[in-house]
C-alpha cells in the first residue's frame, strides 16, 4: 500500500555516486540547499562522496555516559554491596582493590555496549514501522534524492536530475516498512 | 622487425590482460557484480532447502534432545554423581568444554572486530558467518557452566539480589567475574551480530513475502538507509570494534585466571591469561576456516563470496597463531620446569608419560607440527578441505589441551594420599547435544539471517579497484570511511 507524501516530494534514483553528487550540486544551483534534500542508499556514501555537510551523532557521548553508569554500578558491586551484606570469606578483606578492578572494567565495558547499541536506536528513531517515504530499489544499490521543493519548481528540478542521469525522478510515495 | 614486434605486443597485452583478469578471480573485491545481483544470490542461499539439509538437521535435532534435554534432565534428576567428576577430579570435562566453547566463539570478535580496526579488506565476506559462532559457541559454553553447577535452579545465587539467607553474591571470586565476564561478551557479541544485519535484513524484507517479509520488518526495524542512520550505525560499530575487543581479551584472561589464581602446581602461573588467548584465537580462527569450508561447499552461490584467496589468509593466519601458541606454551612450561618445585616437576611428568601422556603429545601435534609443516604452502592453505582437515585438527589439539590442564592437572596435587583418576560420565552426551546444537542453530540460522553482509562486501568493491603502475596492474584501495 503505498501513497504520495502530504507535500509532493520528489524522489530522484540513481545508480551510481558521481551522477547523485552532481546533481546535489545543481540543485543548490537551483536554491535547493541541504536542508531540502535527503539522500537514502543501500551502501553506506558517506557524505563527503556527496560534498553535503557532515551528519551528528550523539552516539559517543551515549557510550561514554554508559561507561560512566557502567562503572558506578561496578563501584557499587564491588564496594557497595559488601558493605551492605558483608560476607567474610576465609580472612580475606572485605574491600579489595584487585579484584573490584576486574569488577569495575566489565561492567564499564557492558555499558558502553548496551549504550552504544541503544544510541543507534535512540538517534535513528528505530524501531519505526509507520509508512516513510522509500522504494524497494535503494537496497539495490540505487541512492535516492529525496527532494522538498516549491511546486512551481517541481519541473525544473525534474528536468535537471534527468539531464544529470538520474534513472528515475517521480513524486515520492510512503509505504509501511 | 615490425613483424616480429607484433606479436611481442599482442603477447605482452594479453599478458597484462590475463593478469587483470586473474586479480578479479582471485579478489571477491575486484569482481564486483550490480547489487542487485547479489542480494538475488544471498537471498537464494536462504531459500530452497533440499531435503539433506533437513535429514542433517534432524539427525541433529534428535542429538540434540538425547544430549542436552534426556542426559542433562538424567543428571538433574539422579544428581551430578552420574557425572565423572569427583576428588581431587572436580572440574572434568563440563570445565574442559566451558573453555573450548568460549575458545571457539573468540574467532568472530577476532576476525570481525580486530580485522575492522585494521582495515583489512578481506574480512568482509565472512564477518558474520564468524559473528555467528561467537554467539552459538557462548551459548553452548553456557549450558556448560549450568551443567557444572549442578543445581542449576540455584543458578539465580550467582545474582546480585538480597535474600534472606544472608547469602550474598562475592564479587571477589573468579567464578563471579566469570560469570559477569561471558555475560558482557554474549550481550555484546550478540549486539555486536545485529548491528551490521540490520541493512541486510532491510534488504531481504524488500524482496520476500509471506512470513518471512514480516519476521524482517520487525528486524529491520524500519531501516532506509538515511544518511543519518548510516552515520549512527557506522560511528557505533567502530565503537563496538575497539571495546568489544579488550572484553575479549579479558573472557579468556578470567577464564585463565579460574585456574591461575588457585595455589595448584601447574595452575599457579602468570602467563596463562595471554596463554589462553593465543589457545583461544588458535582454536577459535581454526573453527572458522572449517565452517567456512563447510558453508562454501554446501549453499548455493558462496562461491562466489568465498575464494581460494580467503582460505590463504585464513591459513596464514592459523601458522602465525600457532607459532603465537608454541611459544606461550613453551614459555609456561620452561619457567615451571626450571622452577623445580616438586610437586609441579612430578605433574609435569604426569603430563607427558602418565596415564593421558598421548593426549599430551596429540596437543602438541596436532597444535604444532601439523600446522607447521603443512600451511607453509600455498596449496595446502589454498585447498578448503585440506585446510578443514588441518582446522580440525588442531581443535582436537586444542581440546586435548584444555583436558590436560582440567581434570590431568587435577589428578596429582601435593598430597599424594589424594591423587586420583577421572573417567567422563555424563559429560560426554551433554558435549555432543551441544556440538549438535551449535550445528543446528547454525544451519537454521543459514536459512533465516543473510550469512553475507553485502552491503559491507559492495562498500569493499567500491573502494576497490586496479589501476596501472607502468605495465603492471596494482591493486588500489580507497579509504571509503
Amino acid at each position: 500500500m503505498t501513497e504520495t507524501t502530504e507535500k509532493n516530494m520528489l524522489l530522484a534514483l540513481f545508480e551510481d555516486v558521481d551522477p547523485a553528487a552532481h546533481a546535489v550540486d545543481k540543485l543548490r544551483t537551483l536554491g535547493l540547499d541541504n536542508e531540502h534534500v535527503n539522500v537514502i542508499s543501500g551502501t553506506p556514501i558517506t557524505e563527503a562522496m556527496l560534498g553535503r555537510p557532515h551528519q551528528k551523532t550523539n552516539i559517543p557521548r551515549m557510550a561514554m555516559a554508559g561507561a560512566t553508569g557502567g562503572l558506578l554500578v561496578g563501584i557499587f558491586f564491588a564496594f557497595g554491596t559488601p558493605a551492605l551484606y558483608p560476607v567474610y570469606v576465609g580472612g580475606q578483606p572485605l574491600f579489595a582493590v584487585p579484584p573490584s578492578v576486574v569488577v569495575m572494567f566489565e561492567l564499564t565495558m557492558l555499558g558502553i555496549m548496551i549504550s552504544t547499541f541503544l544510541g543507534v536506536f535512540l538517534d535513528s528513531h528505530f524501531p519505526s514501522y509507520g509508512p516513510k517515504v522509500y522504494v524497494p530499489e535503494i537496497s539495490d544499490g540505487y541512492i535516492a534524492l529525496l527532494i522538498d521543493c516549491p511546486e512551481e519548481q517541481e519541473d525544473e528540478v525534474k528536468k535537471a536530475m534527468t539531464e544529470v542521469g538520474a534513472a528515475s525522478v517521480k513524486y515520492a510515495e510512503v509505504q509501511a516498512l | 622487425m615490425s613483424v616480429l614486434a607484433k606479436p611481442l605486443a599482442g603477447a605482452h597485452a594479453h599478458e597484462e590482460h590475463d593478469h587483470e583478469a586473474e586479480l578479479r578471480k582471485e579478489n571477491l573485491l575486484l569482481d564486483p557484480k550490480p547489487r542487485g545481483e547479489m542480494n538475488a544470490m544471498v537471498m537464494d542461499m536462504m531459500g530452497g532447502t533440499t531435503w539433506k539439509f533437513w535429514l542433517v538437521a534432524a539427525i541433529m535435532g534428535a542429538l540434540v534432545l538425547w544430549g542436552v534435554f534426556y542426559s542433562w534432565g538424567v543428571m538433574i534428576i539422579e544428581g551430578l554423581g552420574i557425572a565423572g567428576v569427583n576428588q581431587p577430579v572436580y572440574w572434568g570435562l563440563f570445565l574442559v568444554h566451558t573453555v573450548f566453547w568460549i575458545g571457539i566463539s573468540h574467532a568472530g570478535t577476532f576476525v570481525s572486530a580486530l580485522l575492522r580496526v585494521f582495515k583489512a579488506e578481506f574480512r568482509r565476506p565472512f564477518t558474520r558467518a564468524a559473528e555467528l559462532m561467537t554467539t552459538f559457541a557462548l551459548a553452548q559454553a553456557g549450558i556448560m557452566i549450568f551443567a557444572h553447577m549442578g543445581r542449576v535452579w540455584l543458578a539465580y545465587w550467582m545474582f546480585p539480589l538480597p535474600n534472606q539467607r544472608q547469602l550474598w553474591t562475592n564479587f571477589h571470586s573468579p567464578l563471579m567475574w566469570d560469570f559477569l565476564a561471558i555475560n558482557t561478551y554474549l550481550l555484546s557479541s550478540t549486539m555486536y551480530l545485529y548491528l551490521p544485519l540490520i541493512p541486510d535484513l532491510a534488504m531481504a524484507r524488500d524482496r520476500s513475502t509471506g512470513w518471512r517479509k514480516k519476521v524482517y520488518s520487525i528486524m529491520a526495524l524500519g531501516w532506509r538507509g538515511t544518511e543519518g542512520e548510516w552515520t549512527h550505525l557506522r560511528t557505533a560499530l567502530n565503537i563496538f570494534a575497539f571495546a568489544i575487543l579488550p572484553i575479549m581479551f579479558s573472557v579468556h584472561t578470567i577464564v585463565s585466571w579460574d585456574f591461575a589464581v588457585a595455589t595448584r602446581p601447574f595452575w599457579n602461573s602468570t602467563i596463562f591469561g595471554p596463554y589462553f588467548v593465543v589457545g583461544a584465537i588458535h582454536s577459535g580462527v581454526a573453527a572458522v576456516a572449517m565452517v567456512l569450508v563447510v558453508l562454501r561447499a554446501t549453499i548455493r552461490n558462496m562461491d562466489y563470496f568465498l575464494r581460494p584467496q580467503h582460505f590463504d589468509i585464513l591459513g596464514k593466519l592459523i601458522l602465525i597463531i600457532s607459532m603465537a601458541w608454541a611459544y606461550f606454551f613453551f614459555n609456561d612450561l620452561m619457567v615451571q620446569w626450571y622452577g623445580g618445585d616438586k610437586w609441579t616437576s612430578e605433574l609435569l611428568h604426569f603430563h607427558e608419560a602418565g596415564k593421558w601422556g598421548w593426549i599430551w603429545f596429540l596437543m602438541l601435534i596436532c597444535n604444532v607440527a601439523i600446522p607447521w609443516l603443512t600451511l607453509w604452502n600455498k596449496k595446502i592453505r589454498r585447498s578448503p578441505w585440506l585446510l578443514f582437515t588441518i582446522g580440525l585438527l588442531i581443535n582436537v589439539g586444542m581440546w586435548a589441551e584444555r583436558f590436560i590442564i582440567v581434570p590431568v592437572s587435577l589428578a596429582i596435587n601435593r598430597t599424594p594420599f589424594r591423587w586420583g583418576d577421572y573417567e567422563a560420565g555424563v559429560e560426554v552426551p551433554i558435549f555432543i547435544g551441544s556440538l549438535a546444537l551449535f550445528i543446528l542453530l547454525y544451519m537454521l540460522a543459514s536459512r533465516i539471517l543473510p550469512l553475507v553482509p553485502v552491503w559491507e562486501v559492495q562498500e569493499g568493491q567500491m573502494a576497490h579497484s586496479i589501476r596501472r603502475y607502468g605495465k603492471e596492474p596494482v591493486v588500489t584501495v580507497s579509504d571509503l570511511e
